[in-house]
C-alpha cells in the first residue's frame, strides 16, 4: 500500500504539472479541448491525492509498520479515532494532509463551476494546479510520507525492515479535540487559497464587475468559519491539555493561525464597500493576497523551526521551499497587479465623514494593525538575532499591552458600524440608533466601577458588551417589529423570518453577538486565581468559595497508558459539591507523559484541577488548581460565531409581504408620469 | 396600546442588560476573593525558564511533556536565586539585572523598552499612524467630487432622464440600502 500511496503522489504530480502548463496553453490559444482536458486533469490531481491520502490511513489502520511515518506517529494499542488523527502527527503527514484538504476545495471548484465563467475558470485552474504542484512536491520529493522504513545492513546499504510495534502518537496529540481541531485550522488555512485564486484570476483577465467576488464570497466564510472554529478548537485543547490554566499563550504557532484570520475578517468586511459602491477594489485584492500568503507563511513558521515553540514540528530544512514559494507568490501578485491595476480603480466616491464606508475603513485598519503586531512580535526574536545579535524576547505581555486596547476597538466598532448608513449618517439617525446603547453601556460601565471593580481594560470590555449586545437587539427588534405588524406573529417568529430574509445582514449580526460573549470570556482573565499544593489524602486546600480534599489516588494500566490519577473531592460552603478526578498518564512506548485535567466548568467560573506531579523531595501528589471566572462564555462564543456564519451561507428567503391591515401607499410617478417599480423593503438602514 | 409597545421595547432592550450580567456577577465576588501571588513568583513572571525545552517564564513554567506539570529544575533554580536575593534585600530592578547579566536580554519575558527592543514597540505604532494617514488620505482622495456624468449632466439642465440612467441609479439605491 505506501507504494501505491507513493505511485498516486507521482502520477497527482504529474496531472497537476499537465493541469498548469496546459491551462497557460489554454488561455493561450482558447481551444475548447484544452480547456477541458486540463480541467479533467485538475480533477484527476484531487482524485490521486485522495486516494495517496486513504492509503496512508490503511497503512495506520492495518499497523504496517514497515513504513517509517507509521513506526513514527502510532503503534498498535493506539485507539482507531486517533489512528485518523495520527495522519497529521508529522511534517510528512500533515502536509499530505494539507494537499488532501485543498484538493477537496479545488476539486468542489472545478465540479461546481465547470460550465460557468468561462472566461474566468482557466486562470483560476492555472493557479490553484500551481499551488498544489508545490505542495505535491513537497509531497513527493521533500517530505514523503510513504517512506520505508530502513536501517543501514552489514555491507553499508540500507535494509528494508519491519518494525513489531511502532512508538506511538505524542501524548499531547491523544485527545479528542486533536482530531477535529487540526482538520478545521487547515480547511481554513486551505479554503483561503479559493479567493485568493479568483481574485489573482480576475486580476490577470481583468475580468469585468464584482461577481469574482459574488463566486467567492461563500469560500471565503468558509474558509473563515474553519478557521475561526480551529482557533478556538486549538485554544480549549491547549486549556484543557496542556495543563497550565490558560488557553491562549501567544505562542507563535497560535499567533501563525491568527494572522490570516485578521486578514480574511478585514476582508469579509471590506468587501462590502465594493460590492455596493465599487471602492477598495486595490485594497480587497491586497486583502486576499495577503491573507493566503499569511496562510503559507504561518505553515512556514510551524514547520522551518524559525520560530520555538511547543505546537512546531521538528526543524528541518523544509522552510527554504517555503520562503521559496512566498517569494513566487509575492512576485506573481505583484507583477499582476502592476499591470492590470488600471483596471482596479474606485467607481465612486465618499460622501461623508460618518458613514458605513468609514466604519469599515477603520474596521480594516484596526485588524491590519493587529495583524501587523502580532507578525512583527512572532518574527521580532528572529530578527534581533539577525540585527543586534541578541535574541529579545517578545511574550505575552508584549502582545497583550497592544492587542488589548485594538481588540477594544474593534469592538466598539462592532457595535457602531452596524448602525451607520451607507454613503451618509445623519446627526438624527445617530442620536435615534446610539441613544440607548449608549446609555446601556454607561450605565453598565457606571455601575461596574461603583461596584468597586477597577481592572481598567475589564471594565471598558464590559461596558462594551452591553453596548454592541444593545446595538444587535436593537437591530433585530425594529426589523422584526415591522415584520410583526404586518403578519402578527410572535416577535421571535418575526426575528427568524428577518433573519431568514437577509441571512448575510442578520448572520453577521450572530457572528458579531458571538464576539461578544467571546470578548466577556476574555475579560474575566483578569481574575484568575490559582494556589498550587502539596497534598496528602485527606488533605485540603480552599481556591475562592472551593475547598478540595484529596480522597485517595490511584495508578490504573490502560490498553496504551498508565493513568495516575487523583481522587479530589470538592466541597462549597462544607457542603460536598461533585468528585474530580485530575490525571496524568504514562505513556510506556515512548515513556512520554500527558495530562488530563479536571475541571468543573459554569457559565460563572471554571474550577481547573491539575495533577501536576508527585513532588521530588516527600513523593506527594502536587495539585495546581485553577478559578477562572467566565471562560465557559468563549466557548459558548464560539458556538454563536460559527452558528451565524453558517446562517450568513443560506440564500435569502424571498420576502412575501402580508399586506392585511396595512394600506399600501400608491407610489407617485417621478419622473414625466414614469411610475418606478418601488421595492418596499423592511428592517433598517 | 402604545404604553403595552413601550414596555415590549424596554423589556426587549433589559436583554442585553440581562446577558451580560450573567457574566459580569461573578466578578464582584471574585474582586474579594482576588489573590496576589507572591514576591518571588512575581518576579520569576518577568525572566525567561532558562531550560530550552520549553518558552515559559521561571514563575509560570509548565513544562508541557515534562515528568511534572509544574517549574521544571532549571525554573525552581531561578526561582530559588530570585528568593536568595530578596532575602539580600536586593532590589526587583537588581534582581531582574543579575539574569540579564547571566544570560542576556534573552531572559527577559517583557520586550525591553531600551536598545533594539525598542524597534519592537515602534512598529505597532507605527503601523497605527500609518494607517490613520492612509485612512486620511483615502478619505480625502475620495471625497473629491468625481467630474459629473454627460447624461447626469444633461438631466440637470432639463432633459429627461433616461430610463437606463433611472435603472441604474435604482439598483445603486438597492444596493446600498440591502445590508
Amino acid at each position: 500500500m505506501d507504494v501505491f500511496g507513493s505511485f498516486a503522489l507521482i502520477l497527482a504530480f504529474i496531472c497537476a504539472v499537465y493541469a498548469f502548463g496546459g491551462g497557460i496553453a489554454a488561455i493561450i490559444t482558447r481551444h475548447p479541448l484544452l480547456v477541458k482536458s486540463t480541467r479533467q486533469a485538475g480533477i484527476a490531481t484531487c482524485c490521486l491525492i485522495f486516494i495517496a491520502t486513504f492509503s496512508l490511513e490503511y497503512l495506520f489502520f492495518s499497523d504496517n509498520f514497515s513504513a517509517a511515518y507509521v513506526v513514527a506517529h502510532s503503534n498498535r494499542a493506539l485507539a482507531t479515532f486517533y489512528k485518523v488523527a495520527a495522519l497529521w502527527a508529522g511534517q510528512e503527514g500533515s502536509l499530505l494532509f494539507w494537499s488532501f484538504l485543498l484538493s477537496i476545495y479545488v476539486f468542489s471548484v472545478l465540479i461546481a463551476y465547470r460550465n460557468k465563467n468561462g472566461e474566468l475558470m482557466p486562470y483560476v485552474g492555472v493557479i490553484l494546479a500551481g499551488v498544489q504542484i508545490f505542495f505535491l512536491t513537497l509531497n513527493n520529493f521533500v517530505a514523503s510520507p510513504f517512506k520505508a522504513l530502513a536501517v543501514p545492513g552489514a555491507n553499508g546499504a540500507m535494509d528494508l525492515v519491519a518494525r513489531a510495534d511502532g512508538n506511538g502518537l505524542t501524548p499531547l496529540l491523544q485527545y479528542p479535540e486533536m482530531v477535529i481541531h487540526p482538520p478545521n485550522l487547515y480547511s481554513g488555512y486551505t479554503g483561503f487559497t479559493i479567493p485568493f485564486a479568483f481574485a489573482l484570476a480576475a486580476l490577470l483577465a481583468r475580468y469585468p464587475g464584482e461577481k469574482w467576488i459574488h463566486l467567492t464570497r461563500k469560500w471565503t466564510m468558509i474558509a473563515w468559519c474553519f478557521q475561526t472554529a480551529g482557533i478556538l478548537l486549538g485554544a480549549h485543547w491547549a486549556y484543557a491539555v496542556l495543563g497550565w490554566g490558560g488557553y491562549w499563550g501567544w505562542d507563535p504557532v497560535e499567533n501563525a493561525s491568527l494572522l490570516p484570520w485578521l486578514t480574511g475578517t478585514a476582508f469579509l468586511h471590506s468587501v462590502m464597500m465594493q460590492e455596493k459602491r465599487g471602492m477598495m477594489k486595490v485594497w480587497n485584492v491586497w486583502l486576499v493576497f495577503s491573507t493566503f500568503i499569511l496562510c503559507i507563511l504561518g505553515t512556514f513558521l510551524t514547520r522551518s523551526g524559525v520560530v520555538s515553540s511547543v505546537h512546531a514540528f521538528a526543524q528541518s530544512s523544509i522552510g527554504s521551499w517555503f520562503v521559496g514559494f512566498l517569494i513566487v507568490i509575492f512576485g506573481v501578485c505583484l507583477v499582476a497587479y502592476l499591470k492590470n491595476r488600471d483596471y482596479l480603480k474606485s467607481e465612486n466616491q465618499l460622501d461623508a465623514i460618518v458613514s458605513r464606508e468609514s466604519s469599515f475603513l477603520f474596521n480594516n485598519l484596526i485588524l491590519l494593525v493587529s495583524c501587523i503586531a502580532v507578525l512583527s512580535g512572532t518574527l521580532f526574536p528572529v530578527l534581533s538575532e539577525a540585527v543586534s545579535g541578541s535574541k529579545i524576547n517578545v511574550g505575552a505581555p508584549f502582545f497583550n499591552k497592544v492587542n488589548i486596547p485594538i481588540g477594544l476597538f474593534l469592538l466598539f466598532l462592532t457595535g457602531v458600524g452596524p448602525l451607520l448608513a451607507w454613503r451618509k449618517t445623519s446627526v438624527e439617525s445617530l442620536k435615534r440608533n446610539f441613544a440607548w446603547p449608549l446609555m446601556i453601556g454607561l450605565l453598565a460601565g457606571a455601575v461596574i466601577f461603583a461596584l468597586g471593580y477597577r481592572e481598567i481594560y475589564s471594565l471598558i470590555c464590559f461596558s462594551l458588551c452591553f453596548f454592541v449586545t444593545a446595538t444587535i437587539v436593537m437591530e433585530f427588534y425594529r426589523g422584526a417589529k415591522v415584520i410583526r405588524m404586518r403578519s402578527s406573529a410572535s416577535y421571535l417568529t418575526s426575528a427568524i423570518e428577518l433573519t431568514m430574509r437577509n441571512t448575510r445582514r442578520y448572520g453577521g449580526y450572530i457572528v458579531h453577538m458571538g464576539m461578544v460573549l467571546i470578548f466577556i470570556g476574555l475579560a474575566g482573565a483578569a481574575f484568575n486565581q490559582n494556589v498550587q499544593k502539596e497534598m496528602q489524602p485527606g488533605s485540603s486546600m480552599q481556591l475562592g468559595k472551593y475547598k478540595l480534599v484529596l480522597q485517595s489516588f490511584d495508578s490504573k494500566p490502560e490498553a496504551n497508558y498508565t493513568g495516575l490519577r487523583l481522587n479530589v473531592e470538592v466541597f462549597v460552603n462544607d457542603k460536598p459539591l461533585m468528585m474530580l478526578y485530575p490525571e496524568r498518564r504514562i505513556f510506556e512506548t515512548n515513556g512520554e507523559t500527558g495530562t488530563m485535567v479536571a475541571i468543573y466548568s459554569t457559565l460563572r467560573e471554571d474550577l481547573y484541577v491539575v495533577y501536576a506531579g508527585q513532588s521530588p523531595d516527600t513523593k506527594l501528589p502536587v495539585i495546581h488548581a485553577y478559578l477562572n471566572p467566565l471562560v465557559k462564555w468563549i466557548w459558548f462564543g464560539g458556538v454563536i460565531v460559527v452558528f451565524g456564519t453558517l446562517v450568513a451561507l443560506l440564500p435569502n428567503r424571498r420576502a412575501v409581504l402580508v399586506l392585511s391591515g396595512a394600506k399600501q401607499p400608491t407610489p407617485e410617478p417621478l419622473v414625466h408620469g414614469m411610475t418606478p417599480s418601488v421595492t418596499y423593503r423592511e428592517g433598517h438602514d | 396600546m402604545t404604553r403595552i409597545r413601550k414596555i415590549g421595547r424596554s423589556g426587549l432592550l433589559m436583554w442585553p442588560v440581562l446577558l451580560c450580567s450573567t457574566g459580569a456577577l461573578p466578578l464582584w465576588s471574585a474582586i474579594g476573593d482576588a489573590q496576589q501571588p507572591d514576591h518571588t513568583h512575581q518576579l520569576g513572571l518577568k525572566v525567561k525558564c532558562m531550560c530550552g525545552g520549553c518558552n515559559d517564564s521561571a514563575g509560570g513554567c509548565y513544562h508541557v511533556g515534562g515528568a511534572f506539570s509544574g517549574p521544571c529544575g532549571t525554573a525552581l533554580g531561578m526561582l530559588k536565586k530570585i528568593d536568595e536575593r530578596i532575602a539580600q534585600g536586593n532590589s526587583d530592578d537588581l534582581i531582574v539585572q543579575s539574569f540579564v547579566q547571566e544570560y542576556g536580554q534573552a531572559v527577559l519575558t517583557e520586550t525591553p523598552h531600551s536598545g533594539f527592543g525598542r524597534v519592537a514597540w515602534w512598529i505597532p505604532a507605527l503601523a497605527l499612524i500609518g494607517g490613520f494617514a492612509l485612512v486620511l488620505s483615502v478619505i480625502s482622495r475620495w471625497r473629491k467630487p468625481l467630474a459629473p456624468e454627460p447624461a447626469l449632466a444633461r438631466a440637470g439642465h432639463g432633459a429627461p432622464i433616461s430610463s437606463e440612467l433611472l435603472d441604474r441609479a435604482r439598483a445603486q439605491a438597492a444596493r446600498d440600502t440591502e445590508d
